[in-house]
């Protein structure tokens, strides 16, 4: 088991709205979000000494310039002794928060960057979009002769789940009423007008049984984080935001390799989380599952200990996981209703986690957090990262 | 805009074989001679003991839909034509082997999970024939 448990603690978050910005270049998000960051942190920017950028899908030039230390340069950063991509997808903001916690656990790295900036909503065209991903991580050799894309993915798993477990359409659409209710509360957030279960069915069908309104939508975007030793973020914030557990395993590469689409690897990177956390699931006060469809949320959201498998989803009817109910859950409105930037989408969920631990949340503030869990997965579903933080530590 | 060619798989040299017995209407995966383990997708070396002693074996081509989509819209720029086409993973009878693919030869309504399928095999270019499955008629 690691032994980060309570040595590190995020100080500074920082995110632009999620949106269209034809005009503005990308770097201008970068820039924007971690400015945002290190003044939340209220810290010099000096301090930092490593940045961490991941990566933006919608150009390879822009790509180019992340990796070739333009961040550093923007910012303006003297004292950085390494700029370095870190991307895992879906995954990359978790893993780039394990390897800057090892870092500075280890004595490498005294205050990280973390940030991520991505143009997808107005820097590729709409077919340009899905053809992107109906590429970007599914295998050339086993799954694209057959018409394979994540719209496909996404209604594969949601029909098992469904065989299984008798669960309804009507409930996977809660889930995105539930985080739509969320989003209304979010300024961040793209889709902020109420939605209906009867709205979501009466949308149009992409790959049955998945409607348009129950798949994520891309954006432009932008966040950040910083990171830093638990001993200096007390010296800096009377709040620090400590990572209590993580867990992760990787389950595939090619999709339909995939030993279990109703389940994936949550139950086992759960366990590690929690019991490297010492809580259990009954002492989370905010649940930031990963989304981007309906049927990921539901699986994560009962895997983890949540709800009994195949009982989720009336959790998500009945209000359970709204404002004010007994489990709030994605309350960002997640990738379906804030929107979807590429590795962004769990970027916003963790800052989102922080944010709620902090007490920054404004009117969607969870009372008296002290405790959350925030998920992420990558490429096809490759993998389960699961992650605790706490105000605390237990 | 030209509607772009239906994407052919990239072929590695190891996975030669798979497509040559494809294009003369055989579904074959890989079983260790050391160990035992069958191996789909086709690889360098044993996934479970990294021998590279492989052995190319013919499946029945019979299995069942592990799960299924009928795909209606959004679909990539290749596709559209196909539309509504049916996605789905099958698992063959031979422990450990399962794929993606198309179900065809019915109408896309009526396929299930754990419906009983057989491997049907259609061609894509003169050197790709791919396999897809159909149901197994009811007796
Ligand atoms: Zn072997």
């Amino acid at each position: 088991m690691s032994n980060l448990k309570g040595k590190i603690a995020f100080v500074g978050i920082g995110e632009i709205p999620t949106g269209r910005y034809p005009e503005a270049g990308a770097i201008s998000y970068a820039i924007e979000s971690a400015k945002m960051a290190i003044r939340d942190a209220g810290i010099n920017k000096e301090d930092i000494d490593y940045v961490l950028p991941t990566a933006a899908l919608f150009s390879p030039a822009f790509n180019t310039e992340l990796v070739t230390c333009r961040v550093v340069e923007e910012l303006g950063l003297k004292n950085v002794k390494r700029n370095a991509q870190i991307f895992a997808g879906g995954s990359s903001s978790t893993c780039a928060l394990e390897i800057a916690a090892s870092l500075i656990n280890s004595g490498g790295a005294s205050t990280v960057l973390f940030v991520h900036a991505d143009k997808l909503g107005t820097g590729v065209s709409l077919q340009g979009g899905i053809d992107l991903f109906s590429t970007a991580g599914i295998s050339s050799e086993w799954e694209v002769p057959y018409g394979q894309h994540y719209s496909a993915i996404a209604a594969l798993a949601t029909n098992r789940y469904k065989y299984e477990t008798g669960t309804t359409d009507e409930e996977l659409a809660s889930i995105c009423v539930s985080n739509r209710k969320w989003a209304e509360l979010n300024p961040n957030a793209f889709f902020r007008k109420p939605l209906t279960i009867e709205e979501v069915m009466a949308s149009k069908m992409l790959s049955t049984p998945l409607r348009a309104k129950m798949s994520n939508m891309l954006f432009d975007g932008g966040a950040a984080f910083i990171v830093t030793s638990a001993e200096r973020a007390r010296d800096i914030t009377d709040r620090p935001v400590y990572l209590l557990g993580e867990g992760g395993t990787v389950t595939h590469f090619v999709y339909s390799q995939e030993p279990d689409v109703s389940r994936f690897g949550w139950a086992k990177a759960g366990k590690m989380a929690f019991e490297m956390a010492g809580i259990t699931p009954r002492e989370i006060d905010v649940a930031e599952i990963y989304d981007s469809y309906p049927i990921y949320q539901l699986i994560g959201f009962e895997e983890l200990g949540f709800a009994e498998r195949g009982q989720g989803g009336k959790m998500f009817i009945n209000g359970d996981t709204w404002p004010g109910g007994k489990i709030p859950c994605t309350t960002n409105g997640g990738m379906l209703s804030q929107g979807h930037t590429g590795a962004g989408g769990a970027v916003a969920l963790m800052v989102e986690t922080v944010r709620q631990l902090m007490g920054k949340a404004g009117d969607r503030q969870v009372k008296n957090a002290r405790f959350a869990l925030e998920t992420a997965t990558g490429g096809t579903y490759m993998d389960a990262q699961v992650t605790i933080l706490g105000t605390e530590i237990p | 805009m030209d509607k772009p060619k239906k994407p052919s798989p990239v072929v590695n040299p190891w996975v030669k074989p798979f497509w040559e017995a494809a294009r003369e209407g055989r579904l074959v995966y890989q079983r260790c001679r050391s160990c035992g383990t069958n191996i789909f997708y086709p690889r360098i070396a044993c996934i479970s003991c990294f021998s590279d002693d492989l052995e190319w074996v013919q499946s029945s081509g019979k299995g069942t839909v592990y799960s299924y989509t009928v795909v209606e819209s959004n679909c990539p720029s290749a596709f559209v034509d196909d539309m509504p086409y049916v996605i789905a993973i099958v698992k063959l009878q031979e422990k450990g082997v399962q794929m993606l693919s198309n179900i065809v030869g019915c109408d896309p309504v009526d396929v299930r999970c754990d419906m009983p399928v057989e491997v049907v095999f259609e061609k894509l270019n003169d050197d790709i024939t791919l396999p897809k499955f159909r149901p197994v008629a009811l007796k």
